[in-house]
């Protein structure tokens, strides 16, 4: 799932500074599970937002609204009918949902309530971590199912560097190195020998960010 | 055994059934002080409910403390069924520290409690 | 009329073992006559002020039972009243019982205290240990069941002169009635438990400790009420003479105990405990006290005793093993002067107060009434006999025992020999179960879906406790302005039993449909009036209660004002949300009536052979190829009986009744289900045949094993056994008696330690039964005990006494200078420091004994299956160390024997009834009830997150295979956590949804 994480209050609070109506947006899909996002959240930023403008002497209306996902166009439609009274949408729902909101209400600012983090999921409740980069060609298979791209603060492809001390990394000796792990991964699964050895070339950054804004078309389902 | 009439209890099955919004709520509508009454740590009758409540605590404390609303103001307490003494104690200590902090801004409308730089836990 | 049998029990004795088989009986579908003597029932725990080793307030575990008791349809208090005779036979008793005059009528009274107050006449309080007062009318203490006073007739000025009546005169119920007489009953029962309890030992019997001649020499029993904040001294410690704060407090150990002199040759079991704990609790009062005890051995056996023994040294509590040869008072100051020898050494101190722990022992009356009933007594102190494998059983057929009146035990042993003897009891009238109960008549519930809030407000006065402060009247009056809210009335007494009947009144005639009561704790009350609203077929969560008095009245005495705003606010959150209460549905499902024993050691075939009598079918799987467990190691006992011979017919019996299944050989692999509907999987060899179990309740008895040492050469010299090789070894005449000269016995080997820090609780009696066995095959044998405490508890001290007197050398070491053992050829050399005589003592010995721990048999895995806590120590761990010694924590699953904590062959044997009672409870209904307050979700709104899986306490919620989280009602137990941690509030616990609690912090907000 997408994992984001709230936006401190203070920056929040400066940008809805010159609103006294607005619509707060949360999204039920990733950013709940990842409980930034959900209904709950929507209730507690409403409020907090609340707090905090009585403090101020000056109130402000905030409507409360949660859509089944704000990455699809039919669920963003669903405020249509009252989006228009509104000087502001807040989304808390990833980027994506930010950016549609954005998109399909052009006439109101689009304003972010979280930060969008990363690709992960739960390590344990209220943990998470990140696992993908979205990188568009994914090597996997060849890495024990452990990603270097992620895992390896360098994102090498060929062994780990020279800074790997006691299976930490050196950019934060909190970090797993990546290449420990999928060291030992291959060992455990008996193909060390042959994989590590090989060398993997250098791979094609086009699919991933480097090749600018990605798309995905299936033309098959395409109406 | 006397304490000032300003407390009220809202009942709960278990602490952790209080959530953090409950707790936003209470300020929002202008409560001055708020606490949770849990039981004892490692007592708790639903095994883990109090120490839940108390991380929920520490969380909106940090919030208040970003809408410049004095963190104090918002307490988790632990106590058994049988500390009568203790409750009441609890129960002035809290009005008391409440009558020394002042009505909450919230009512007053008159900005934050504490600058912005000051710290967590350095008020009075 | 020969032959019928009477589903009824007459239990006599309504302290806390009374009390608790009272409720084990009702609830497993007998009807119940509670029998005491004294105006109320609560004994001598209501009298204490905390409990050990967990310090929980004794009043605060205790009252809630007494209310669930003064409640129950099924059980008939019969309180001020004495059981005379019992004629008849076993199934069919008529007892006759004396009823005294209360001189107020029970039925009318409201428990108001308005006559207490106004009455002129004081005497000494007999609850306060006479060191307060009460009043010649009088309920022993506030908590008391049935809060219903009596006129003390022998001091009461209308008696004793002819004039006075004030009480009749205040009485606002007119409950008064000074013609009533004594009443003789005559109650037809098919059993009788004797709960008759203890009474401490009278220490002027002890000249020289100066009680009754020294003021500030008080028993342990006073002491408590010294510390209970509802004491005379309102929970101040001070002391007698001067109402000052001692400084230097003594208590003195075994007053009246372990002293045949005084014909007291037993052990109290429990003093040792309760002088720990009161010096604990003193401490907590005041950290400056200077706490000493005076003690023999400490007897800290029982579960999570030595850990709260050690907790007290490290907290600074001094102790002296010593006993005190006298008490001295000093005149002028009332200090006192006590001198002991220590070492070897005569010393003197002084002290503030003197705390003397005084033993336990029956009553005379206790005794009377069991010569009246033929039943016989122990030569040993005049406690009940009973055979050592039946130990719920008195001599005389058909009558039953527990709690001290059978031998000094603490609370949790009481408890559970009460629920023992409500299982033995109820087992030989069984086929009765529930002839005699009172039907609870119900209106079928109304529908209120659709229906705008229609509420009533009741505000109580509550005599004078809430009127006295708040002003009731114009509370009623602001509820009727609030929203909904169609009607408000005041009430002197809400909870009275007219009232119940005016609720009912006006639900209907104004058609009600949510309640809200003004009145004291929803904890205490709310069950009542639930009640009173479905008798007239409303949902009992359609009630709202508000505390206007332990929240209110009682807290705001000072401020009249403030309190009557604070009433109002209370009475108007109470409306907010009482008009959003719903009508929770409950849903009933059938009891599987069969039960699961896991385990076939004693234990388990007692638990199982008592579920059979009861009428329910068994499972007994045990693991091994044959039952019997440890007992088929234990080839005698200390009083003198074969438990072989017992356990080859115990074998003979289980394996030919036809209600219990034996599964042997076969290990559990898996198990679901709730209390009433478990289904448990077994796997059994040589095949694997895989077998699903269904029953409705299990008990857990998966037993202990002796901890095989690594101390001591154990296992590299061969001279070295432990005491259970060493018993298995004279049994098989393999031992050459003849060749031996000099045995050691080393106790405490593996127990009391860091790694294993309890007392293994048996050991001590162990090494005495085997020092004797030797003793009587070869008197000149030479024993030698190496001991750091010895801990024969109970009657079991008359074998301690009489093994010194055969001649065993008990000798003491400390801990910090543990007994070494050498080998020297075939022959072994002990060397121990002795304390006394600061040198070691060396002993070439033959063989070398150790009594080593006892601990719980590999349970892990089991108790992850089964979803049940442990101890550190992998024990099991109980629901309440007091008072629910044999449930585990999950509702429908019991323990029992060795798993529980180490335990001798008689405890176990009641412990294992004690759990076929508890889980009675439940196999004797046809249905449970499930839901209430409950989570319930919102499949529409749930993320499938999975944080309510995470976060329940119980692992409840899963998501299911339509992606949302899913909550089984009969397994919630509603404490909410998963509905504040649920991201998209797609769960709400019933009754207590979010929009209810912020309904209250608005109404209190914004008013109206």
């Amino acid at each position: 799932m997408i994992v984001a994480q709230a936006k401190p209050i203070e920056e929040i609070l400066e940008m809805i500074d010159k609103y006294d109506k607005i619509l707060l947006v949360g999204c039920k899909g990733c950013v709940a599970v990842c409980a930034a996002g959900g209904e709950k959240e929507v209730q507690f930023l409403a409020s907090a937002i609340r707090t905090a403008r009585k403090t101020q002497g000056r109130e402000i209306e905030i409507r409360e609204v949660t859509l089944e996902r704000q990455c699809d166009p039919e669920y963003v439609e669903q405020i249509r009918g009252f989006a228009g009274d509104y000087q502001a949408i807040l989304s808390i729902a990833c980027g994506v949902g930010v950016q549609f909101m954005a998109e399909h209400y052009r006439e109101i600012p689009a304003l972010p309530g979280l930060n969008t983090s990363f690709m992960g999921g739960a390590l344990e409740q209220g943990v998470w971590s990140e696992r993908c980069q979205g990188c568009g060609n994914c090597v996997l298979h060849l890495t024990g199912g452990i990603c270097p791209i992620t895992r390896c603060s360098k994102s090498l492809l060929n062994g780990p560097c020279g800074g790997s001390s006691n299976g930490k990394c050196e950019v934060d000796p909190e970090v797993d190195c990546g290449w420990q792990l999928i060291i030992e991964r291959l060992k455990a699964l008996g193909e060390f020998e042959s994989r590590f050895m090989e060398i993997v070339p250098i791979k094609d950054w086009s699919t991933s960010r480097d090749g600018g804004p990605r798309k995905i078309v299936r033309e098959d389902m395409r109406q | 055994m006397d304490y000032p009439p300003n407390v009220k209890l809202i009942r709960v099955p278990c602490s952790g059934r209080v959530d953090s919004v409950h707790l936003i709520k209470a300020f929002e509508e202008g409560m001055d002080g708020v606490y949770v009454a849990g039981c004892l740590e490692g007592e708790c009758h639903f095994l883990t409910g109090n120490l839940r409540a108390k991380k929920r605590v520490e969380y909106v404390k940090g919030v208040l403390t970003t809408l410049g609303i004095n963190p104090e103001r918002l307490r988790m307490y632990n106590l058994s069924a049988a500390m009568g003494s203790r409750f009441v104690e609890i129960a002035r200590e809290m009005t008391e520290m409440i009558r020394s902090l002042g009505p909450s801004p919230v009512k007053t409308g008159a900005g934050r409690e504490f600058p912005q730089e000051q710290e967590e836990g350095e008020e009075q | 009329m020969t032959g019928r049998k009477i589903g009824a029990v007459m239990v006599v004795g309504g302290g806390i073992g009374g009390v608790q088989s009272a409720l084990d009986l009702a609830e497993a579908g007998y009807k119940v006559y509670l029998v005491e003597s004294s105006p109320s029932i609560g004994g001598r725990m209501a009298q204490l002020d905390k409990t050990f080793p967990t310090n929980d307030c004794s009043m605060c575990i205790l009252s809630p039972k007494l209310v669930e008791c003064g409640r129950h349809p099924d059980i008939e208090l019969l309180t001020y009243s004495e059981l005379l005779g019992l004629e008849g036979e076993p199934g069919n008793f008529r007892a006759k019982v004396l009823k005294h005059a209360r001189y107020v009528r029970e039925d009318i009274c409201t428990g108001c205290g308005t006559c207490q107050q106004k009455c002129p006449r004081r005497t000494a309080s007999e609850f306060d240990g006479e060191l307060g007062e009460r009043k010649a009318i009088y309920v022993p203490y506030p908590q008391a069941i049935p809060n219903v006073p009596v006129i003390d007739k022998q001091i009461c000025t209308y008696f004793l002169k002819g004039k006075c009546r004030v009480c009749e005169k205040v009485c606002p119920a007119g409950a008064i009635d000074f013609e009533q007489e004594d009443e003789e009953l005559e109650i037809e029962v098919g059993a009788v438990i004797l709960a008759l309890g203890y009474e401490t030992f009278d220490a002027r019997l002890r000249g020289e400790y100066g009680y009754g001649r020294y003021k500030n020499v008080v028993t342990s029993l006073e002491f408590e009420r010294i510390l209970s904040a509802s004491g005379p001294y309102r929970g101040e410690i001070l002391r007698p003479s001067d109402n000052e704060h001692p400084r230097r407090i003594a208590w003195i150990q075994c007053t009246g105990s372990r002293d045949t002199s005084l014909g007291r040759g037993y052990c109290s079991s429990v003093c040792c405990m309760y002088a720990i704990k009161e010096a604990i609790i003193a401490q907590e009062h005041d950290p400056n006290l200077e706490l000493t005890i005076f003690y023999n051995d400490i007897r800290a056996f029982g579960k999570g005793f030595e850990g709260y023994y050690e907790s007290a040294k490290k907290a600074g509590i001094r102790f002296v093993k010593s006993i005190v040869s006298d008490v001295k008072e000093l005149p002028r100051t009332k200090d006192l002067f006590i001198r002991y020898v220590e070492d070897g050494e005569v010393k003197e101190e002084n002290f503030e107060l003197v705390v003397l722990s005084v033993g336990l022992e029956p009553s005379e009356q206790t005794k009377l009434l069991a010569k009246k009933l033929g039943v016989e007594l122990e030569p040993c102190g005049g406690f009940c006999s009973t055979p050592f494998f039946n130990p719920l059983s008195t001599t005389r057929e058909g009558v039953y025992v527990c709690g001290v009146f059978q031998g000094p035990k603490d609370i949790p042993e009481t408890v559970m020999q009460a629920s023992a003897a409500s299982a033995v009891a109820s087992a030989t009238i069984s086929a009765e179960r529930g002839t005699m109960l009172q039907q609870r008549q119900y209106l079928p519930e109304k529908q209120i879906k659709g229906e705008k809030p229609k509420i009533g407000v009741f505000v109580c006065h509550c005599g004078i406790n809430i009127a006295a402060v708040v002003d009731v009247e114009a509370v009623r009056d602001y509820a009727r302005t609030l929203p909904h809210v169609v009607w408000a009335e005041d009430n002197l007494f809400t909870c009275a039993q007219d009232t119940q009947e005016r609720i009912k009144k006006v639900i209907q005639e104004e058609g009600l449909n949510r309640v809200v009561v003004a009145a004291c704790s929803p904890r205490t009350h709310e069950p009542l009036f639930r009640q009173t609203l479905m008798e007239v077929g409303l949902n009992p969560y359609l009630f709202e209660m508000a505390n206007i008095r332990d929240q209110c009245s009682w807290v705001h005495m000072k401020d009249k004002e403030g309190a009557t705003q604070k009433a109002k606010d209370l009475v108007r959150m109470a409306v907010a949300n009482a008009a959003l209460l719903e009508p929770l549905e409950r849903e009933r499902l059938p009891v599987r009536k069969r039960a699961l024993v896991v385990g076939g050691g004693l234990a388990g075939m007692t638990a199982a052979l008592g579920f059979a009598e009861q009428g329910f079918e068994v499972f007994l799987v045990e693991r091994e190829a044959e039952l019997g467990g440890n007992m088929r190691h234990i080839y005698w006992t200390l009083s003198g009986e074969d438990p072989q011979a017992f356990l080859e017919e115990m074998i003979e019996r289980v394996t030919t009744h036809p209600a219990i299944q034996v599964i042997t050989n076969a290990e559990v692999v898996d198990h679901e289900g709730v209390q009433g509907n478990f289904s448990t999987g077994v796997m059994i060899a040589p095949t694997m045949t895989y077998r699903k179990l269904e029953h409705g309740v299990t008990v857990l008895a998966t037993g202990g094993e002796e901890y095989k040492p690594k101390e001591y050469l154990y296992g590299e010299h061969p001279a070295v056994l432990t005491q259970m090789e060493l018993e298995e070894r004279i049994a098989r005449g393999e031992l050459d008696l003849g060749e031996l000269r000099r045995v050691v016995m080393i106790q405490c080997v593996g127990s009391r330690t860091e790694q294993r820090p309890y007392c293994s609780r048996i050991c001590c009696s162990v090494a005495v039964k085997n020092a004797l066995k030797l003793k009587e095959l070869a008197p000149d044998l030479e024993i030698h005990v190496l001991f750091r405490d010895i801990r024969t508890y109970g009657l079991l001290e008359q074998y301690y006494t009489k093994a010194r007197e055969r001649g065993v050398i008990f000798t003491r070491y400390i801990p910090e200078r543990p007994p070494e053992v050498e080998a020297e050829g075939n022959r072994l050399l002990v060397k121990v420091w002795e304390n006394t005589l600061k040198d070691d003592l060396i002993l070439e010995a033959d063989l070398v004994v150790l009594s080593t721990a006892t601990l719980p048999r590999e349970n892990e895995e089991l108790a992850a299956m089964f979803k049940v806590q442990r101890t550190l120590e992998g024990f099991y761990l109980e629901a309440h160390m007091k008072l629910r010694p044999v449930d585990f924590s999950s509702d429908g699953i019991y323990m029992c024997g060795l798993a529980h904590s180490p335990k001798l062959m008689d405890e176990t044997i009641s412990q294992a009834q004690a759990a076929v009672a508890r889980a009675s409870t439940l196999l004797a209904k046809d249905e449970i009830e499930v839901g209430g307050v409950v989570a319930r979700v919102e499949p529409e709104l749930c993320a499938a997150c999975l944080i309510c899986v995470r976060a329940c306490p119980y692992g409840v919620p899963y998501i299911c295979e339509d992606g949302y989280s899913v909550i089984d009602p009969a397994k919630c137990r509603g404490c909410g956590n998963c509905a504040a941690e649920c991201p998209q509030k797609a769960i709400q616990l019933q009754h207590y949804r979010d929009e209810q609690l912020v309904a209250k912090v608005l109404a209190l907000t914004r008013g109206i």
